[in-house]
């Protein structure tokens, strides 16, 4: 064979190993969630159906699904405004000391969230707040710097002669804010909320230490479950239930960003 | 006072927009590590009165020494072979094929909790793995909660490789695809276009993706917790053990744990900053 | 670094579009001589840049170095270099590092690739900024290191994409004066994409003109402006007086009156398009001129006029001398040197 064919299937051959790598592990749950009775060598399940499921619905899957939307959707809400305006000041580049800024909205993304909250706990408990309060207060500092880095680059690839041209076209500031800036940016921020969205969806230590048992969200069930022997079929359909939604709204977002988005 | 023409002028009223996100990090950042900080010095004890001490480092200076190293190997491994991955999802995604980045992509959203679920669902005893390659008991090794934490590694690995290769890829398709065309009418073969453009400037890239997902493993709970073993434990482990221990004693230590933890990961990030310094693509 | 390079039909088709980008471009350079290729945005003189270069690969026709087909060597190894609009020095090497870069790539040791690039610095007179970074230096001079440095791989053609057109008109006459000099010292074989005409004419040897992908005129840079194969061509070169007519036993026959074409025009019968060059063309007094027509307005043209001069219902334009001023309304003669005169035929 010569050097470009051999060339070409290691590529492919690499190609498939990477695509392998990252889908076979998600077969398991995608197996285990409507299996009903699969024993040990068995390569697919005896008895197909839906116990797994109903012991999750039974566990309190419903309930865990809102508290963990309410959460990604609480996170999103604060993290996505304040991300941006940060990252909108931080290109004009008029903040003093933006370094320090800088480094001080990228640190949450180093610093251990458990040791965070274990250090808050106690706080919180003296200060008697609300245990979701600030469960929600540490996921929105754990979003910001994803939020801030995202917006930072649609900032920096956004041209402001789009702004200009509306205002001498009579646009006031509050037209050319809600007709031009922002959906302009509609696409990054979409993307801002939706990686918040994960933070607060996806969060297990933060609201184990903090919510003190008493905030129920998917991963915390999944964990309980997990923590066990003989629950596969739960924790692979709690699993699925973990990992769907968002999977569907990576997909809504990026068509959105896709169709809507200026190319740079 | 004189400053080059053309930079605008620090005013402290922008320093307002910056406000909103600035002060919850602060807050939250300040008061959570610092109490942390002050619990593992014994100024904040649940029962007794204050003392400044160092005895809940001390008390378990071996453990916490034998769990940072674990920690930080674990974290080396699962980001080492997250940056060969990552990297050779990158090139190949670059090249044209995006099946591999897709693929990548779904990994994006999978929380790490529900990653390590579904790995010990692979690579246990009981496992799909083992399953497949028909091995009964005994034959197949001890991935999940074995002697080299390998199960842990992996998916550390598995979802750090997909962070890393997607950050690369986004340097690779705006910066990179123009200087690759003009090295090759330079006359560099593949290979040296790899070694002397590509590496070099993905370089920035590849070590603040690397980094910050080093301090994440770091710092991670769930995954050893579910796929390791008892002992030893990684620092989070070993805190949130004493943490939720029944002795409130040991909340100094389990702080002590915290501590240090977050002082590894500040460790690793200077580190990574003199690396870049050197770098003249950074930023 | 001088070879003879010859493209024949070259011909390159995007999948899912209807017309080619390059339809059968058939072209010669010989070795040492500088080619323009001239054409409007969207020509294809770009595409038929970088399938020479092979960068792309055609859907047809063959790329020949000296004549070596080179349809399956790669870009990196045909020896041929080129320069785009951009100068993209990697960032992350210095001004010299970057033109040492073929050498290194090549194989050579940092000192030793260094060594060998001076030269080229030189050359392009920027000896001295060899050990500034890239974002240090200003539009012009990154320019010129991207010649540098592709002098510096020593390339048997090379190949400049529009290279002065981000350049302010200075700069660009500075850069015209370094091609010379650099053609003077090491005569390479040189194609140069552009869509401006009198970029073409100061530069090149010869004039190739790209119209929607296909080749509508080449020839020496005279020929190209005085005796241009389409009107389309001539339209391109900046010429602006076209008359419809018909040619009858060597003389053309239009709105102006019946005009002898030369002796070397192609002589068939059949409608024709007579072209003139403005700047070829004088106002005389009435009294002298067999042709005469009023001037109906004045155009600034730099430093020079053109008058729009009406005869019957035509308009002629005249580039005037600049110690010439004529009113409008003015009542004037023209003169039509046979030199200047060229017919161009309506069909292929």
């Amino acid at each position: 064979m010569s050097a470009p064919l051999i060339r070409a299937a290691l590529g492919r051959a690499l190609r498939v190993a990477l695509v392998l790598w990252f889908v076979v592990p998600l077969v398991p749950i995608l197996l285990w969630a409507f299996a009903n009775r699969w024993p040990f060598p068995d390569l697919l399940p005896q008895q197909w159906g839906l116990d797994g499921v109903r012991s999750g619905l039974a566990a309190g899957a419903p309930r865990a699904f809102v508290v963990s939307a309410t959460l990604g959707l609480a996170v999103a809400a604060i993290a996505t405004p304040a991300g941006a305006l940060a990252a909108r000041a931080l290109d004009s580049g008029r903040v003093p000391l933006p370094r320090l800024t800088e480094a001080v909205l990228f640190a949450p993304l180093i610093l251990p969230a458990f040791a965070v909250a274990l250090g808050l706990d106690v706080l919180v408990l003296r200060a008697r707040a609300p245990s979701p309060v600030a469960v929600v207060a540490v996921l929105v500092v754990a979003a910001i710097p994803y939020t801030t880095y995202l917006m930072r680059v649609a900032f920096g690839a956004y041209d402001s002669g789009y702004e200009d041209e509306a205002r001498t076209l009579g646009a006031s500031r509050a037209t050319v804010l809600i007709r031009v800036q922002i959906p302009l940016l509609a696409p990054a921020l979409s993307g801002a909320a939706f990686l918040a969205f994960l933070v607060g969806w996806s969060d297990y230590v933060v609201t184990l230490l903090i919510g003190g048992g008493r905030v129920v969200s998917v991963p915390i069930l999944v964990g309980s479950f997990a923590a066990g022997t003989g629950n596969s079929a739960v924790v692979a359909a709690l699993s699925l239930a973990a990992v769907v939604p968002p999977l569907i709204l990576l997909i809504v977002v990026a068509r959105a960003g896709r169709r809507t988005g200026t190319r740079t | 006072m004189s400053r080059p023409p053309g930079t605008p002028m620090k005013s402290w009223r922008s320093a307002i927009w910056v406000l909103p996100a600035i002060v919850p990090v602060v807050i939250v950042l300040g008061a959570g590590l610092g109490s942390a900080l002050v619990q593992s010095l014994g100024l904040m004890p649940l029962v007794g009165s204050p003392v400044l001490t160092l005895d809940a480092y001390r008390a378990q200076a071996g453990d916490i020494a034998t769990s940072a190293a674990l920690s930080v190997a674990i974290a080396a491994a699962a980001t080492t072979i997250g940056v060969i991955v990552g990297v050779g999802l990158a090139l190949t995604a670059v090249a044209g094929r995006r099946a591999a980045l897709w693929a990548g992509t779904v990994t994006v959203p999978v929380p790490h909790l529900i990653g390590a679920a579904t790995m010990g669902l692979l690579l246990a005893d009981s496992g799909l793995l083992a399953r497949l390659f028909g091995l009964s008991e005994g034959g197949w090794p001890a991935l999940v909660g074995g002697r080299w934490w390998i199960a842990v590694v992996l998916e550390f690995a598995w979802k750090e490789s997909a962070f890393i290769g997607l950050v690369v890829v986004a340097v690779l398709t705006t910066r990179v695809a123009a200087y690759d065309e003009t090295a090759a009418m330079l006359g560099a073969s593949r290979l040296a276009r790899l070694r002397l453009v590509t590496f070099p400037l993905i370089r920035p890239a590849v070590v603040a993706s690397a980094t910050i997902s080093f301090a994440y493993t770091l710092g991670s709970y769930e995954v050893a917790r579910l796929l390791g073993r008892a002992y030893p434990e990684p620092l989070p482990v070993m805190a949130i053990r004493l943490f939720n221990s029944i002795d409130l004693a040991t909340r100094p230590q389990a702080a002590a744990a915290a501590v240090v933890t977050a002082g590894l990961a500040l460790l690793a990030v200077a580190g990574a900053l003199t690396v870049l310094r050197r770098s003249a693509v950074w930023r | 670094m001088t070879t003879r390079l010859q493209v024949r039909n070259l011909t390159r088709q995007h999948p899912g579009q209807q017309a080619p980008a390059l339809d059968g471009l058939h072209l010669e350079v010989d070795a040492g001589g500088c080619l323009a290729v001239l054409g409007p945005s969207g020509s294809g003189k770009s595409t038929a840049l970088r399938l020479i270069a092979g960068l792309d690969t055609p859907t047809g026709g063959t790329v020949l170095l000296d004549g070596a087909d080179m349809t399956d060597v790669p870009a990196e190894k045909r020896g041929i270099a080129m320069v785009f609009q951009r100068p993209l020095l990697f960032p992350h090497l210095s001004v010299i590092d970057n033109v040492a870069f073929a050498g290194r790539a090549a194989g050579l040791s940092r000192s030793a690739s260094r060594a060998a690039s001076r030269r080229y610095l030189d050359l392009v007179q920027l000896g001295g900024y060899a050990d500034r970074a890239v974002a240090d230096i200003s539009g012009g001079q990154a320019q010129r290191v991207a010649l540098a440095r592709s002098l510096a791989a020593e390339p048997k053609v090379l190949l400049l994409d529009e290279p002065f057109s981000a350049l302010d008109s200075a700069l660009r006459s500075d850069m015209y004066a370094l091609l010379r000099t650099i053609r003077d010292e090491l005569n390479p074989t040189i194609v140069l994409v552009t869509h401006d005409q009198s970029e073409a004419a100061v530069v090149a040897d010869a004039i190739a003109v790209l119209i929607g992908g296909v080749l509508e005129h080449h020839s020496d840079v005279r020929t190209a402006y005085l005796r241009p194969s389409t009107v389309a061509v001539h339209r391109l070169m900046g010429g602006l007086n076209e008359i419809p007519g018909t040619i009858v036993a060597g003389v053309h026959h239009s709105e102006l009156g019946s005009v002898v074409l030369p002796a070397d025009d192609d002589p068939r019968d059949g409608p024709a398009t007579l072209v003139i060059r403005q700047e070829m063309l004088r106002l005389v007094p009435v009294t002298a001129a067999t042709l005469t027509g009023v001037v109906t307005a004045l155009q600034p043209a730099g430093i020079r006029q053109r008058a729009c001069v009406r005869v019957g219902t035509t308009s002629v334009f005249v580039e005037l001398a600049p110690h010439v001023t004529v009113a409008p309304g003015a009542q004037v003669g023209l003169e039509l040197p046979t030199e200047a005169l060229h017919a161009v035929r309506a069909g292929p």
